[in-house]
């Protein structure tokens, strides 16, 4: 060991042999995270290409050309599947677009505005984050049935919007925090109106911040499950979670072959959205503080 | 007449009309920029939970709208059952298994991710995904690759270790549930602590892990004194609403055993939840409901009084 080496690292080791230690540390972490992470998506995915007959009958571990088959995704074009399917992306989109508005609005509100009690507000949000989503489910089932919201997407996407919109909120607040106020200043002192500022200036920088809110959204909405389970209880206007699983105590025989691709065609959308959006989100995300 | 050429002159002369209002206008602004999600909040936090509390001093048949009075007695009757005690002790194990699980397999996997140089981008994607896929996807898989008939890891765990009988369905065994319920919730939910562990490593300038090599810092250090310092205020946060999601977790549990077999799966929400559409007792749903929400509370309160997340935060900015 030279003068010049770093004193030595963990165990005694010297800067190098530390660094080929994490090395390999490094390599089975990875071999480990692609087995745990990608498994179940891969199982999902030769299941979902393989004769159901098969599948029925034992494990199989690759849909090898003589039990290779399209066959099983004509499940999506039955119609109730397609319309659980249809209410869940409607679901989710309008879902995505209350959030992203409201607390987009909101955001700047509180991070750029003052009036009394603004701090209390916020902390006052937090509290949201304790309501399970069964705690207000129950109630919202007699309320929404009482106003003629139950059963309806407009009743579950306000309930979805409501919950995502704490954390949405902090996000914004936040995130807008970071964006120098002078550049908003200079769109003023060119005679923008503040409507203008935060339209043109505020908003296009937002843009991590709101394809984070989004994502947090949709995750939510194309998660949920316990919302719609209690407020659509009629099938015709079901998302997909509630609805698969009716139609699995409902059905004779609904092959797992068949509900291994539909899984697959509901998990392509978040699939794409993570490779895509993924510095996006991440950089949304770097807000220190919720 | 002086006004006039001036203006022709600087045509675009600074026109601020917020300087010029009261700032009472400004008072107005802001309160309107928080109205609708103040709407929103009471339309879905604050009517629920005023409704499920005025609900829960009724007695309550789900499907028949008459309401009798019966004062506190819904809670005396919530604290005397078993199931009660029972459903708050296995709620407390899963949150707390699942909350720690997540914590560790989440930061573990942030640091790799952050580390890795070949395919970065791809892995990433594939352990977000699991955090975006419907609960429901994962509950049938795990539903599929544990079934007795033709599921991989049932045969895995049958004929390979010997945990289980040829015929047996793990999901279903009072041994095996609640521990197979929290390695498939933590599957799903780590990629959370993920997500946000990550934003935060990505924010942490190399200069500054340079810098420490340079002053002959070991890899442990840096991790001490450069990475975990950033780390502490996010962590915090995510462990309370880890904890506080975990507890009250519904869907997962649902679709996977339906609190069973037996209650030994039946955490607080499920109960509640068994409690309105199996028992028809809406009463008592709610009083259950309430009380989850104080425990919450509390446990909420008492969370921030100890660590203060928010504060945390701050000073490591």
């Amino acid at each position: 060991m030279s003068q010049n080496d770093p004193p030595g690292g963990l165990f005694g080791l010297s800067y190098d042999g530390e660094t080929r230690v994490f090395e390999r540390l490094k390599l089975v972490s990875t071999a480990i995270i692609v087995l745990v992470g990608a498994w179940p998506i891969y199982w999902m995915t030769q299941l979902a290409f393989t004769e159901y007959r098969v599948v029925e009958d034992g494990v199989t571990v690759f849909p090898t050309p003589e039990i290779f088959t399209f066959g099983n995704f004509t499940v999506l074009t039955d119609p109730r599947m397609y319309t659980y399917m249809f209410n869940t992306v409607v679901v989710a989109i309008g879902t995505i677009v209350t959030v992203v508005i409201v607390s987009l609005i909101a955001g700047y509100g509180l991070a750029r505005l003052n009036f009394p009690y603004k701090e209390h507000f916020a902390r006052i949000l937090l509290i949201g984050y304790l309501f399970s989503p069964i705690v207000i489910g129950i109630p919202l089932y007699q309320i929404w049935r009482s106003i003629g919201l139950l059963g309806t997407r407009v009743g579950l996407i306000i309930a979805l919007s409501a919950v995502s919109m704490p954390f949405a909120v902090w996000l914004m607040w936040k995130y807008i925090m970071t964006i120098p106020e002078a550049h908003e200043e200079a769109a003023w002192v060119d005679g923008a109106s503040r409507w203008r500022g935060f339209r043109d200036v505020v908003i296009p920088q937002c843009r991590p911040a709101i394809i984070a809110a989004a994502l947090f959204a949709f995750a939510l909405a194309w998660n949920d499950f316990t919302f719609a389970q209690i407020l659509l209880p009629s099938t015709d206007t079901t998302t997909f979670a509630p609805g698969i699983l009716r139609a699995m105590g409902q059905a004779q025989f609904l092959p797992d072959a068949y509900l291994m691709a539909i899984s697959l065609a509901m998990t392509l959308p978040p699939l794409l959205f993570a490779y895509f959006m993924q510095s996006y989100l991440l950089k949304g995300f770097q807000v220190r503080a919720l | 007449m002086a006004g006039e050429p001036r203006e022709s002159f600087r045509p675009r002369t600074a026109y601020i009309p917020w300087d010029e209002l009261p700032i009472q206008r400004e008072t107005v602004v802001g309160i309107g920029t928080v109205l609708p999600v103040v709407i929103l909040y009471l339309l879905i936090a604050v009517l629920p939970i005023a409704f499920a509390f005025w609900a829960s001093l009724h007695d309550i048949h789900t499907l028949n709208p008459e309401w009798e009075w019966v004062g506190l007695d819904n809670y005396y009757e919530v604290l005397n059952i078993t199931t009660f005690w029972g459903s708050l002790w296995r709620g407390l194990v899963y949150m707390v298994g699942s909350t720690l699980i997540q914590l560790t397999v989440g930061l573990w996997m942030a640091v790799v991710l952050n580390r890795i140089t070949r395919g970065q981008k791809l892995l990433t994607a594939v352990v977000f995904t699991a955090y975006l896929i419907p609960t429901i996807i994962v509950s049938l898989v795990a539903l599929r690759v544990f079934d007795p008939a033709g599921g991989v890891f049932q045969m895995m765990g049958a004929e390979w270790f010997g945990l289980w009988g040829a015929r047996e369905a793990p999901l279903g065994s009072r041994e095996w549930a609640m521990p197979f319920l929290i390695l498939i919730g933590s599957w799903k939910f780590s990629v959370f602590v993920t997500i946000f562990t990550l934003a935060q490593l990505r924010a942490i300038p190399d200069r500054f892990y340079e810098a420490a090599k340079v002053c002959g810092a070991n890899r442990w250090q840096m991790f001490r004194d450069i990475t975990l310092p950033r780390l502490v205020g996010i962590i915090l946060v995510v462990v309370l609403l880890r904890s506080i999601f975990m507890f009250n977790k519904f869907d997962i549990i649902w679709q996977l055993t339906q609190g069973g077999p037996g209650n030994s799966t039946t955490t607080l929400p499920v109960l509640a939840y068994k409690t309105v559409y199996t028992n028809q007792a809406y009463g008592l749903a709610n009083a259950i409901a309430i009380v989850m929400f104080l425990f919450l509370l509390a446990g909420a309160i008492g969370y921030f009084m100890i660590f203060n997340p928010s504060e945390e935060v701050e000073t490591t900015a």
